[in-house]
C-alpha cells in the first residue's frame, strides 16, 4: 500500500496553563476519507489541542502540515481559509440574531451591488444548510435565544458543514451528539459518511463508545495531555480503550439494586404540563424519558419552582406544596442539576469550591450570615474527590476546567449532604466512560440512603440502567410510566414515539 | 459571551503577576514623580490626611458603588440622591428640628431612593442605566424643589453639624498646630470596613457575586437574585446620602447640584479597582485604589499648579489606559 500524504498532521504540540501542562508533544495525524476518533478522559486535553488547531488557544510548540505543507494557524479566520471547519464543544452562537444569521457567520454574507445584505439569498443558503442535516422545524428567520439546547446545537452543526467559498476538507468535531437525541445523532452521521466518501478527514470527539464504534476508523486515545495510542478501530474493543484511557480497571456496569426502595412516597405530581401525574417514592429512582423538547426540564424546573407559573399540582409527603423560587426548592432538601452546565449551572468566573458550596451557604455560615471558609472547603474537596474531579485545586475558577470537569462541579453540588429528593437533568452529559459509572454508583448510594431520584436522560441505556420506573412524555399528549425491568431501549424508544 | 471572550486569539503574554497589579504600580509611578516635584509637601503627612479628608465623600459614594457593580449594575443617581440629602438635613435644621432628625430622614431618603431603584431594577425589570438615568432626574428635580433652587447655608447649618468636617482625633502637632486624623476620614473608613465585611465575607457578598457572574445560574442554585439586588440598591443609597451629608457638613452649607460630580467619579473609582482583579470583578479594596488614585492625581497635579481642565483630560486618559491594558492582558488565556 502506498503511503498517503496525511490531510493534516500535528507534530510535537504542548500547552501548558500557568505551569500546568494540558498538553504535551501530542502528535496525530488524519488521513483523507479517515474519520479519527479523539478519546480520553476528561481534563485529557482534546479541547485543548483542537482550539489550537483552531488559532483560538496560543501553543507553546507545534507543527502542523496541512496536505505535506507547514502551517501555523493564529487566528479562527485562517484556520477557516485553510479549510478546517470546526464544531467546538462550547457553543458559540450569538443568541441576539437570527438562526441565518448565525450560520454565516463565518462567511461573507450574500449582499446587493457589495452593500445591502440580500436577506432572500443568506435565508436561502440557511436553508440549505439546515436541509442538509434533514432539518425541517427551525425557522432560519427565528431568533437563537428562542431555540432549545439541542436546536442550538444543530444550528451549530450545519454551520460546520455549510457550503462556502472556499472548500473545506478537515472537519473536527468536539463531542457534537452531547446535547443530540439518537435520530439527530443518526442524520449526523449519515452527513460524516457522505464527507468520508468525498476524501475529507474528520476527527471526531467524543465520550460515547457506541458511536466511535459505529462511524470512526481510527482512534487515538489521550492520557494526561499525552497521546498514548493510535489505533485502527477493528483492533481495539470498549473494555481495551477505557484501559487505554484511565490507566485503570473500571467496571462499566450499571450499579444495580441492593434493596428494595421504600413505600412512603416523597413527592406526587397531578396534571402538570397538561396532564402528567406522576409519584416517586423514597429511594426510588423514577426516570423521565420523551423526544427531544418534550418537557423534560419543564417539568423538572416546576418541582424545583424555576417556571413562573406552573399548571397542576404538587405535594412532598402527602402536604400540598407551590414552589415560588428555586431557593424553596434548596431548603426543603431538593437538589437541583440543571440541564446546561454553563448557561445554568455554573458561575464560570468563580471557583469550584464557591461553586459546589452556592446552593448550601446558609448552612455553610456562622447563623446564616458569616462565611465559614473551613466547612466550605472541607465540602468542597470531600465531594470533588467523589466525583474524581480534575481540577489544580478547589481555588481554581470553572472557566479553567474541561467540559466534563465543569459537569462534575454541577453534579456534586447536588450531592451535598443528603437531599430529599434529587432532580437530574442529563447529569452525566460530557462526562467520560470511567467517571460516569462513578456518578452512577454515587446516584446508586442516594437511592439507597433513600433520597427520591428524578432523572432525565436523553441516554436510554442510562435509565434502563438505573431507574426503577420510567416516566415518558409526549408533548402535549400526556405520559405514561412503564417498569423499567425487562424493557429494552427499542421498547423505550417506541413508547416515546408511542 | 463568556465562550466567546475564552476563544478571543491570545497573542498577549504577560507575567501573572504583573498583569494584576499594573495598576498599583502605576499608582506608585504618580506618587514617585509628585514627591520629586514637590520635595518638601507631596510626601507629607499632613498633605496625606488632607488627601484622605478630601477625598472621603467621593470614597463613600464609591464603596457603596461597588456592591451594586458587583452585580454587574450601575447607580447613575448617587450624584443627584447626595444632594438631595444634603438639601433634606438643611431644610430640616433650617426649621429647627433637632440634629438627629435631620439626619435620620437625610438618610431615610437614601434609601427610599434606592429601594425605588431596587424595585424598577429588579422588578419591573428596567436597565440599571435608564431606571437610575431616570431616578437621577427625578432626585435632582426634588432637591431643586425643596431648596427653591437656592443654597442653604450660614445660620441654618448648626455648629454641631458643620464642626463634623472640622474635627479629629488629634495624632500629634505640626508647627505648634494640633495635626488632626479628620473624623471624615475616619466615616469613610468605618463604611469602607462595613462593605468589605459584607462582600467578602458574608453570604450575602458571596452570593452578589455569584448574581454578577451568572444571575440566571445563581437563581438556579437558590440565590434569592431580586431581593438580593433590591437590597443592593438600597445600600448604596445610603452610601450616596451619607456622603451627601458628609459634602453639606464640610462646606457647611447645601445646594441641590453639590452632589453632582460624584457619580462619575465613583464608577471611575471601581474600574479602575476592577482592573486590579484577575476576573475584572468590583472589590472594595480595589475600588479603595481607585479613589486613592484620583484623589493623588488631583492633590498632586493641583500643586504643580496643573490647569484643572488638563487635569480632567489626564485623568480621563489614565482611566482609559488602565482598563484597557488590564482588559488586553486578560485576553492572554
Ligand atoms: N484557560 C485555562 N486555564 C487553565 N487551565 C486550563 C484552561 N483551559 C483548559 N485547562 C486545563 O487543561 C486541561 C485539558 O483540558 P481540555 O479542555 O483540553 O480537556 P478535554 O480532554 O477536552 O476534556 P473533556 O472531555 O472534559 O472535554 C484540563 O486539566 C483543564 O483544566
Ligand atoms: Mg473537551
Amino acid at each position: 500500500m502506498p503511503t498517503l500524504t496525511p490531510l493534516l498532521s500535528i507534530q510535537h504540540t504542548s500547552k501548558t496553563y500557568d505551569g500546568t501542562p494540558a498538553l504535551v508533544d501530542a502528535a496525530l495525524d488524519l488521513m483523507p476519507g479517515e474519520v479519527h476518533a479523539l478519546m480520553g478522559e476528561n481534563g485529557a486535553g482534546k479541547s485543548t489541542l483542537i482550539k489550537i488547531l483552531a488559532g483560538v488557544v496560543r501553543p507553546d510548540r507545534a507543527e502542523i502540515r496541512i496536505d505535506g505543507q507547514p502551517v501555523s494557524i493564529h487566528s479562527p479566520k485562517e484556520a477557516y481559509d485553510r479549510g478546517l471547519r470546526f464544531i467546538h464543544q462550547e457553543l458559540q452562537i450569538v443568541p441576539q440574531v437570527s438562526v441565518a444569521e448565525n450560520l454565516a457567520l463565518s462567511q461573507p454574507y450574500p449582499r446587493w451591488l457589495g452593500v445591502l445584505v440580500d436577506w432572500r439569498k443568506l435565508h436561502q443558503q440557511a436553508n440549505r444548510a439546515l436541509e442538509r442535516l434533514g432539518i425541517s422545524h427551525i425557522d432560519p428567520r427565528q431568533s437563537m435565544a428562542r431555540l432549545s439546547v439541542g436546536d442550538r446545537m444543530l444550528v451549530k452543526i450545519a454551520s460546520a458543514f455549510a457550503n462556502s467559498t472556499q472548500a473545506a476538507s478537515i472537519y473536527v468535531l468536539d463531542e457534537p451528539t452531547a446535547a443530540l437525541n439518537a435520530a439527530e445523532s443518526q442524520r449526523l452521521f449519515a452527513v460524516i459518511r457522505e464527507l468520508k466518501t468525498q476524501g475529507c478527514g474528520i476527527l471526531y470527539v467524543s465520550h460515547r463508545m457506541d458511536e466511535v464504534f459505529e462511524i470512526c476508523n481510527t482512534v487515538t486515545v489521550m492520557r494526561d495531555g499525552r497521546v498514548i495510542s493510535t489505533q485502527a478501530i477493528q483492533q481495539t474493543s470498549r473494555g481495551g480503550l477505557i484501559r487505554l484511557m484511565t490507566g485503570r480497571e473500571v467496571s462499566h456496569a450499571y450499579p444495580p439494586r441492593t434493596q428494595p426502595h421504600g413505600q412512603q412516597v416523597v413527592l406526587e405530581g397531578h396534571g402538570l404540563l397538561n396532564g402528567v401525574d406522576f409519584q416517586v417514592r423514597a429511594g426510588e429512582i423514577l426516570g423521565i424519558a420523551g423526544l427531544a423538547g418534550a418537557g423534560q426540564s419543564e417539568l423538572l424546573k416546576a418541582i424545583m419552582g424555576a417556571l413562573p407559573a406552573t399548571v397542576g399540582t404538587l405535594s412532598l409527603e402527602g402536604q400540598p406544596m407551590t414552589p415560588a423560587h428555586p431557593a424553596d426548592g434548596w431548603e426543603k432538601g431538593f437538589a437541583f442539576v440543571p440541564q446546561e452546565r454553563r448557561e445554568q449551572g455554573l458561575v464560570l468566573s468563580r471557583s469550584v469550591r464557591e461553586n459546589i458550596s452556592l446552593p448550601h451557604l446558609r448552612r455553610l455560615s456562622t447563623s446564616g450570615v458569616l462565611l465559614d471558609v473551613g466547612r466550605e472547603t472541607r465540602l468542597a474537596d470531600d465531594l470533588s474527590k467523589q466525583v474524581r474531579l480534575k481540577a489544580t485545586s478547589n481555588r481554581q475558577l470553572t472557566r479553567q476546567l474541561s467540559g466534563g470537569n465543569q459537569q462534575k462541579v454541577v453534579f456534586a453540588r447536588a450531592m451535598a449532604g443528603q437531599p430529599r429528593l434529587l432532580l437530574l437533568d442529563e447529569p452525566t452529559r460530557g462526562v467520560d466512560v470511567g467517571a460516569r459509572f462513578d456518578l452512577y454508583t454515587l446516584i446508586r448510594q442516594a437511592s439507597i440512603d433513600g433520597t427520591a431520584i428524578l432523572l432525565a436522560s436523553s441516554d436510554l441505556g442510562e435509565l434502563l440502567g438505573l431507574c426503577d420506573r420510567i416516566l415518558v412524555l409526549r408533548r402535549g399528549r400526556g405520559a405514561t410510566v412503564v417498569k423499567a425491568a425487562g424493557l429494552t431501549q427499542h421498547d423505550l424508544l417506541a413508547l416515546c414515539y408511542g | 459571551m463568556d465562550a466567546g471572550r475564552n476563544l478571543l486569539p491570545t497573542r498577549l503574554k504577560g507575567n501573572r503577576w504583573l498583569r494584576r497589579s499594573g495598576t498599583l504600580i502605576g499608582f506608585l509611578i504618580v506618587v514617585i514623580i509628585f514627591t520629586l516635584n514637590n520635595p518638601s509637601t507631596f510626601l507629607t503627612l499632613p498633605n496625606w490626611l488632607n488627601i484622605s479628608q478630601q477625598v472621603s465623600m467621593l470614597a463613600v459614594v464609591a464603596f457603596a458603588m461597588t456592591i451594586v457593580m458587583v452585580m454587574g449594575d450601575f447607580d447613575l443617581s448617587v450624584g443627584s440622591m447626595a444632594s438631595l440629602a444634603g438639601i433634606l438635613a438643611a431644610l430640616l435644621f433650617r426649621a429647627e428640628q433637632p440634629l438627629a432628625v435631620g439626619i435620620l430622614v437625610a438618610l431615610g431618603a437614601g434609601l427610599i431612593g434606592g429601594l425605588i431603584n431596587g424595585l424598577l431594577v429588579s422588578y419591573v425589570g428596567i436597565t440599571p442605566f435608564v431606571a437610575t438615568l431616570g431616578t437621577l432626574t427625578i432626585f435632582s428635580g426634588a432637591a431643586f424643589l425643596f431648596s427653591g433652587g437656592e443654597t442653604i447655608f450660614g445660620r441654618d447649618i448648626p455648629a454641631e453639624f458643620s464642626g463634623f468636617a472640622r474635627t479629629g482625633l488629634p495624632i500629634g502637632t505640626v508647627n505648634e498646630r494640633p495635626l488632626l486624623f479628620p473624623a471624615m476620614t475616619i466615616l469613610a473608613l468605618v463604611v469602607l470596613g462595613i462593605i468589605w465585611l459584607l462582600l467578602e465575607q458574608t453570604t450575602y457578598g458571596r452570593r452578589l457575586y455569584a448574581i454578577g457572574g451568572n444571575a440566571e445560574a445563581a437563581r438556579l442554585a437558590g440565590v434569592r437574585v431580586r431581593l438580593l439586588r433590591l437590597i443592593a440598591f438600597m445600600l448604596t443609597g445610603l452610601g450616596a446620602a451619607t456622603a451627601g451629608l458628609m459634602y453639606a457638613s464640610r462646606v457647611a452649607s447645601a445646594n441641590p447640584t453639590q452632589g453632582a460630580g460624584l457619580m462619575l467619579d465613583a464608577i471611575a473609582a471601581v474600574f479602575l479597582g476592577m482592573t486590579l482583579s484577575e476576573e475584572g470583578e468590583p472589590h472594595v479594596l480595589g475600588t479603595l485604589l481607585g479613589v486613592l488614585i484620583l484623589g493623588v492625581l488631583d492633590n498632586g497635579l493641583t500643586q504643580m499648579q496643573v490647569d484643572s481642565y488638563v487635569r480632567e483630560i489626564l485623568i480621563g486618559g489614565i482611566i482609559i489606559g488602565a482598563v484597557t491594558s488590564s482588559s488586553l492582558s486578560r485576553r492572554n488565556r
